[in-house]
């Protein structure tokens, strides 16, 4: 099973490689466009790949596809619709779910299957995922946290209500899917509202209605037309309540505090050389 | 500068394609055996025809007892009119089953001193198994909550398709009309109940089913639309903690169809085993089966066909004809007549084949089925390797060459037959007979009788 995995990442890592370089291109015409002469490689920019890295994971882990131009425009796609799609120079959507939803709609080559990660990784993703949030390096985890909760509640009175046994409940929340999906694509910090409330009303909107197309409507891509949905209520929730805005530079400053000083030194030493 | 690096980063991005785009492997080889449903006790049979939301479902079980006690009672999306079930053909099946089965296929390696030739062997296999359980009734009790939606005979059975209020009721009334309910059966009948979805029973008339002389019960086809793609497994499983077989040939015009709550793997294929599986490729089949599911926990359901129907290679059976394709449920042909002319090549029917084998018990599959068509057209089947090594005479130098490659070759063989299997890693040595050129570990025969 190990070596399945290892080909299937080496299969996708086409889809990593070219949403990275997705984003680096982006990065450099903006850069053009704000004519800003800052090296495209330089040490400051990196910082913005972690947001390339945590789209291109999306994409490997949840799309599948036969065909490499779709995967190339998926991660065009998912890096475009940062650029724009955007109010206040903020993006709404999800860039991975995006580009993950456009190349559903538009080609005819491209799935998801929900079923491919089986229930045998639950555990990992979830130590991984409650880690993360104890030791805040992965994004903005109560969005997690209330997304899980609240869907686990809805399909807790559904299991009740139907009088299936509690076995099912258990089988449908360990999908090692529905956990990537709330742990690396509800986690983007920079999409979701910035106020707490916002997020937890914007979590739980999505457990709901991913509950809904699911149970209602078949559909076993419920979670990312939910999110695909419901993004562009970050502007109005964000309007309603306002807050500090994530930004990976602040987060790289925060995770790196202990050598601070030296971090700074860098940055003086590079603005000294630009 | 920039522009440089830019370059750069693009052509890094071309060169990870160009590394990591996959073999094209080429399907080639002589079919010989088949692994079929035969090699199963019980193994239920389905076909499930989809295009968009409009199903064709064709069920058939081996039910082996007496027709007098077969009954069937399955969950339906929606009330069924008798135009929408209709008795199919158990040969139909039985093709689906021979088309789609793993297969072994052999090579004979050429003289190594000689110019390229092969030969083939062909041997033709068995076929499949039909069937199905159960028996029917009549009378609607309003006071039991049961809604007799419609009732009608189609061939030798008679159906009812019943709506209900709750399960005591239905329980009720399955036992009034004559049904050998199991216990355990009403917790289950439940949840069907609140999610509305209606109950198609059946059950054989004994006078039509003597008077048309069959032997064995045929499949039972219905048509509907409904957006749900599943199929319930529960309702077999009640007071049962056994394994079941269960074969499901997926239909679709699309392609690849998957499993969306458990994982599909594909079946171990490709492999090169040794010869002497020629004689015994049902207990090797089996045998890698078995092996395969426990070490997927048993929680996972197998791939072991999938292709464009129009062709197939190697061929374990000659594809479907149109007509056979229709009698198998398939809808959408007539709608998209094919403009192109074919030049004596089998036309594109527009059909795509999954079989997926589901071993499944109560404790590892608490869920039913559900399914989704994906525009995956990737072809793949289990198919095994046979290569009769070359025994004429070889005086050339690539011929000793070969010769003394050969022991190590056998000898991998055996070891892929060993880790598959299960087997003895001995005994396969012996059946095979791998003259190991390699001193052996000198605990192997330390214990040995």
């Amino acid at each position: 099973m190990d070596s399945a995995i290892a080909i299937h990442y080496c299969d996708r890592f086409h889809l990593y490689s070219n949403s990275v370089a997705s984003r680096m291109y982006c990065s450099y015409l903006g850069n053009l466009a704000r004519k800003k002469d800052l090296i495209l490689l330089n040490p400051l920019e990196m910082h913005s790949l972690r947001s390339a890295i945590i789209t291109s994971l999306g994409l490997s882990l949840l799309l599948r596809t036969g065909s490499y131009t779709t995967a190339i425009a998926a991660s065009l796609l998912a890096i475009a619709s940062k650029f724009i799609f955007k109010i206040r120079n903020k993006h709404f959507f999800n860039p991975a779910n995006f580009g993950i939803i456009s190349v559903l709609i538009f080609t005819s080559d491209a799935w998801v299957s929900p079923g491919q990660w089986g229930e045998d990784w639950w555990y990992v993703l979830l130590f991984a995922g409650t880690g993360g949030t104890v030791l805040k390096k992965v994004g903005r985890c109560d969005t997690t946290v209330c997304f899980l909760s609240f869907y686990a509640v809805l399909e807790a009175i559904r299991n009740f209500t139907l009088g299936w046994t509690w076995d099912i409940f258990w089988h449908r929340l360990t999908s090692g899917s529905l956990l990537l999906f709330a742990l690396f694509m509800l986690t983007d910090p920079r999409s979701i509202p910035d106020a707490r409330v916002g997020r937890l009303i914007w979590a739980g909107c999505i457990a709901g209605l991913t509950f809904i197309l699911r149970n209602q409507f078949y559909l076993s891509t419920s979670v990312f037309w939910a999110l695909f949905i419901l993004s562009p209520l970050t502007m109005f929730l964000d309007y309603l309540w306002h807050s500090t805005r994530f930004s990976w530079e602040r987060s790289l400053d925060r995770s790196q505090d202990n050598s601070s000083h030296e971090i700074l030194d860098r940055k003086a030493i590079i603005f000294e050389k630009i | 500068m920039k522009i440089g690096r830019l370059v750069f980063i693009f052509l890094l991005n071309f060169l990870a394609i160009i590394c990591f785009t996959p073999a094209a492997w080429a399907f080639c080889g002589f079919y010989v055996a088949k692994a079929d449903t035969k090699l199963y006790n019980k193994a239920s049979q389905v076909v499930i025809a989809r295009d968009g939301d409009r199903t064709v479902l064709t069920m058939a079980n081996d039910y082996q007892g007496n027709v007098k006690d077969f009954a069937l009672v399955v969950p339906v999306p929606v009330v069924l009119k008798k135009e929408q079930v209709h008795i199919g053909e158990p040969q139909i099946i039985e093709r689906l089953d021979a088309f789609s089965a793993p297969r072994l296929v052999e090579y004979f390696d050429e003289d190594p001193c000689a110019t390229n030739r092969y030969r083939m062997e062909d041997r033709m296999p068995m076929s499949a198994a039909p069937a199905a359980q159960e028996s029917a009734n009549k009378i609607s009790d309003r006071s039991l909550g049961i809604t007799v939606e419609s009732r009608f005979s189609v061939g030798e059975y008679d159906i009812v398709i019943l709506s209900a209020k709750e399960s005591n009721g239905l329980e009720t009334w399955l036992i009034r009309n004559g049904y050998k309910i199991p216990k355990g059966a009403k917790q289950l009948l439940q949840p069907y109940i609140k999610q509305k979805l209606k109950f198609f029973v059946a059950k054989v008339n004994l006078e039509k089913f003597d008077s048309a002389g069959y032997q064995q019960l045929r499949p039972i086809m219905m048509a509907y639309e409904s957006p749900r793609f599943m199929l319930p497994i529960r309702l077999g499983m009640v007071n049962s903690t056994n394994e079941q077989d269960l074969i499901v040939y997926i239909l679709s015009p699309k392609g690849q169809a998957e499993i969306t709550n458990y994982r599909t793997v594909k079946v171990p294929s490709d492999t090169e085993i040794p010869v002497f599986v020629k004689n015994e490729f049902a207990d090797f089949y089996k045998a890698m089966f078995q092996t395969s599911y426990t070490k997927e926990n048993k929680k996972v359901a197998f791939l072991e066909y999938a292709w464009d129907m129009s062709n197939c290679d190697p061929c374990s059976a000659e594809p479907l004809s149109p007509e056979e394709l229709k009698q198998a449920g398939v809808f959408w042909l007539d709608r998209q007549p094919s403009m192109q002319p074919n030049f004596g090549l089998p036309s594109s029917n527009n059909v795509f084949i999954t079989r997926l084998h589901v071993r499944y018990s109560r404790d590892k599959f608490p869920e039913d089925l559900m399914f989704q068509a994906t525009s995956n057209r990737e072809s793949f089947q289990g198919r095994y390797i046979m290569r009769h090594p070359f025994t004429g005479e070889m005086k050339c130098e690539a011929g000793r060459q070969y010769k003394r490659s050969l022991p190590q070759r056998l000898e991998r063989e055996a070891q892929t037959l060993a880790k598959l299997t299960g087997w003895n890693i001995q005994e396969i040595r012996k059946k095979a007979k791998v003259v190991s050129n390699q001193p052996t570990s000198w605990w192997e025969n330390l214990w040995k009788n």
